[in-house]
């Protein structure tokens, strides 16, 4: 009895059928556009992630150490493991993490290495200098303040974040 | 700076201020040592990469310096003087030649720029966090000899 209620005309059959596989080819050919243009911003953002440097907060004292650590990046399609290093002390209640690079020419800066220089950073190469703080010192070839590294502190272990561009 | 393109713009702008040129000596053999030739070169790249590392904005890293082992000496030595004037002329004042290739340190004398031995050791039985260590303080230990070599006068060159 129901069969008859159902009964499917020959029209309604290719009516369904080509809407069925048209709708099948429309979602083929739109989806992968879409998804290109939504793809950027489903990325997970790279450069606000922290990095631990398996230093703990209680180990930093006034006199700036040194930390090595490493950072994922991505070279095209080739990711590695690049070195990096910071040099990290208490300020009162502040955590400071300067970056040992050099910004007059990029060199590796050491704190009080040269005898005559006590209490700086002091660039190999061309004998700049940067205070405490990083400033740099006038009449030195650098021209601005040693990079400072995001930080935080997380179950009383350090973390780098984003290195930041001084004026 | 590296022997890349991308650092040769950063070179023409701070050219006063690299005076210092480092150029590995690489030896290549087959048939016999293949390995202990490998380690040399290998150990070689490293110390000379992370000493540029350190040393950017006055040192050069060129590219090795290749030779057969086989090659006798004072050819050998006669093409590296080559590299060495022609460097010289354009501007690098300080020459370091790197090698772990013992070879090298009998020649020691015949060379008109500072030779620096590091002797190699094998990458193989060590993790990478071992190597860099190794690595790190090996070149520590040379660092000094760029420093104080900065403090003198350039070597003069014969014509």
């Amino acid at each position: 009895m129901s069969e008859k209620k159902h009964r499917v005309s020959r029209r309604q059959f290719l009516t369904y059928t080509l809407t069925g596989v048209g709708g099948f080819m429309a979602a083929g050919m739109l989806s992968p556009m879409v998804r290109m243009a939504l793809d950027p911003a489903l990325e997970a953002t790279g450069d606000s992630e922290f990095v631990a440097v398996g230093l703990g907060e209680d180990e930093l004292t006034e006199e700036p150490q040194i930390v090595n650590f490493e950072l994922e990046i991505e070279d095209a399609w080739y990711t590695s493991e690049q070195p990096r290093s910071a040099w990290i002390y208490k300020d009162g209640d502040e955590i400071i993490a300067l970056s040992p690079i050099c910004t007059h020419l990029g060199c590796t800066v050491n704190w009080d290495a040269n005898e005559d220089y006590p209490e700086q950073f002091f660039c190999p190469c061309h004998f700049g200098r940067f205070e405490r703080d990083g400033t740099n010192v006038a009449g030195t070839p650098p021209t601005r303040p040693l990079d400072v590294y995001d930080v935080e502190v997380r179950d009383g272990m350090i973390y780098l974040g984003q290195i930041n561009q001084r004026s | 700076m590296k022997w890349k393109v991308n650092q040769i713009d950063t070179y023409y702008k701070a050219k006063e201020y690299v005076d210092t040129a480092v150029i590995p000596l690489i030896p290549l053999q087959w048939g016999k040592d293949e390995k202990d030739t490998i380690s040399m070169g290998e150990f070689t790249e490293y110390i000379t990469d992370r000493i540029e590392n350190q040393f950017t904005g006055r040192v050069f890293l060129m590219p090795p310096f290749t030779y057969l082992k086989s090659e006798p000496a004072l050819e050998k030595i006669q093409r590296l003087k080559e590299w060495d004037r022609h460097l010289f002329k354009q501007g690098f004042k300080y020459i370091f030649y790197i090698t772990s290739d013992v070879e090298w340190k009998s020649l020691d004398k015949q060379l008109p720029d500072e030779l620096i031995w590091v002797p190699a050791i094998s990458s193989e039985t060590m993790d990478s966090n071992q190597l860099k260590k190794t690595v790190e303080q090996q070149t520590s230990q040379i660092m000094p000899l760029f420093t104080g070599k900065w403090q003198t006068e350039p070597n003069p060159r014969d014509e």
